[in-house]
């Protein structure tokens, strides 16, 4: 009887500890929907503009010309070039690569990896015996700002499937997510939630709720389209914490989570942002 | 940055050359600091949260100990050191806090 007691109490610790990703999903809107009564949460797919009108109004009238256009055409033109082999990237896809984005980052059962859309496309690259291309910037982030162009409006669904392993990866990625770092001691938590809405130097800090819908972004800073990893580099120097690799195993986990917690949102990449 | 870790060929000539033995035993302690500096970065990568400031240190130590400076080499080995010794006092910290932030 003793044993059993224990044992109950152990399950109940364990529970607590280790909410599920679903729990976790829920209880972040609830935390958005408290601290922005007014605000429609799906809005939040626009980043810091579901929180400044003059900043949403000069980012509309950037959006009448939007400069992610070229790189979509040219996204499309490198995706359906055949490779030296005569497959293409649409063979390496469910449904040919087109309306795919929402299932991104996926968990692969057979190898215990993460997979990112532009991890996946540097596979089909090299299964074709092609070389990889580089990460943030350039032919891969066009590639993948035409397969998110042709998923727009698809809801976000990523898959944590009832695998130890997968459950690792996310549980790491919400780690990455809450856990203070560099020498500014700020985590992800401190300006995407605590600071939300509010500003920093000349930003307006956008939420973590949507912050996974709308990649790849041309950003003006950058003058061309990157991936979400480069922004996640970015914003580990701000804070003076040293950056990890494109699609290390850290990043292509804290993509899984995040992505995760905009699960049922909207997708509406690429976009461009400030 | 792997080459730069280690002691650079000049200064290693800059020791050897050196008729003061003070200077020597000025190399020997940069080579102490340096190893120390890169156990404790070693421990704060490993624990996911190094800074982006203790490996540039470490550069700037090495220039400085290739050109003989060992007093500067050392200071800034001690720096990085102590960038990296911050960093696993706050992994130590937020391994057991970091949960606490997670809406519930
Ligand atoms: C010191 C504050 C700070 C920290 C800490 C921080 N960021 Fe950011 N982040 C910013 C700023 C500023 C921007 C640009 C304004 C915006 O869009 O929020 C930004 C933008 C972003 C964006 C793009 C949002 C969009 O709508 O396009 C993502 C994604 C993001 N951050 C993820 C992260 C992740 C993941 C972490 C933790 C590894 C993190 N940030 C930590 C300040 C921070």
């Amino acid at each position: 009887m003793k044993k059993l007691i224990v044992a109950c109490f152990l399950t109940v610790m364990m529970a607590s500890a280790h909410a599920t990703p679903e729990q976790d999903r829920l209880a972040l809107r609830a935390f958005f929907q408290e601290r922005f009564p007014k605000l429609d949460l799906n809005e939040m797919i626009n980043g810091l503009y579901a929180f400044d009108e003059g900043a949403r109004e000069q980012w509309l009238e950037m959006e009448d010309f939007p400069p992610y256009e070229i790189a979509i055409e040219e996204g499309e033109e490198a995706f359906n070039k055949p490779f030296a082999n005569g497959k293409t990237y649409a063979d390496c896809f469910a449904n040919g690569g087109m309306g795919v984005k929402q299932d991104f980052p996926y968990f692969d059962v057979g190898t215990g990896e993460i997979i990112t859309m532009e991890y996946a496309i540097n596979k089909c690259r090299t299964d074709n015996d092609e070389e990889p291309l580089p990460w943030l910037v350039g032919e891969l982030a066009q590639i993948a700002a035409y397969m998110a162009y042709t998923s727009r409006g698809n809801k976000m669904n990523v898959v944590i499937p009832d695998d130890p392993r997968a459950l690792a990866a996310y549980e790491a990625g919400k780690e990455y997510y809450y856990t203070r770092r560099g020498q500014l001691e700020f985590a992800c938590e401190n300006c995407h939630m605590q600071s939300a809405g509010m500003m920093l130097r000349a930003d307006r800090l956008s939420g973590m709720l949507g912050q996974a819908t709308h990649w790849p972004v041309y950003r003006s800073k950058w003058g061309e389209i990157g991936t979400i990893q480069k922004r996640f580099q970015e914003c580990n120097s701000q804070v003076r914490a040293k950056p990890y690799e494109a699609q290390s195993q850290e990043y292509r986990q804290l993509e899984y989570f995040l992505s995760y917690m905009s699960n049922g949102m909207e997708l509406n990449g690429p976009a461009s942002r400030r | 940055m792997k080459r730069n870790l280690y002691l650079p060929f000049s200064a290693l000539l800059a020791v050897l050359m050196s008729p003061a033995s003070a200077m020597a035993a000025d190399a020997d302690e940069y080579v102490a600091a340096l190893e120390k500096a890169q156990s404790q970065i070693c421990e704060a990568a490993t624990r996911v949260q190094l800074w982006n400031t203790s490996e540039a240190l470490l550069e700037e130590a090495a220039e400085a100990a290739a050109k003989g400076n060992f007093d500067e080499g050392i200071k800034l080995a001690n720096e990085a050191a102590l960038h990296a010794e911050l960093a696993v006092a706050t992994a130590v910290r937020e391994k057991k806090n970091w949960h606490l932030y997670v809406p519930k």
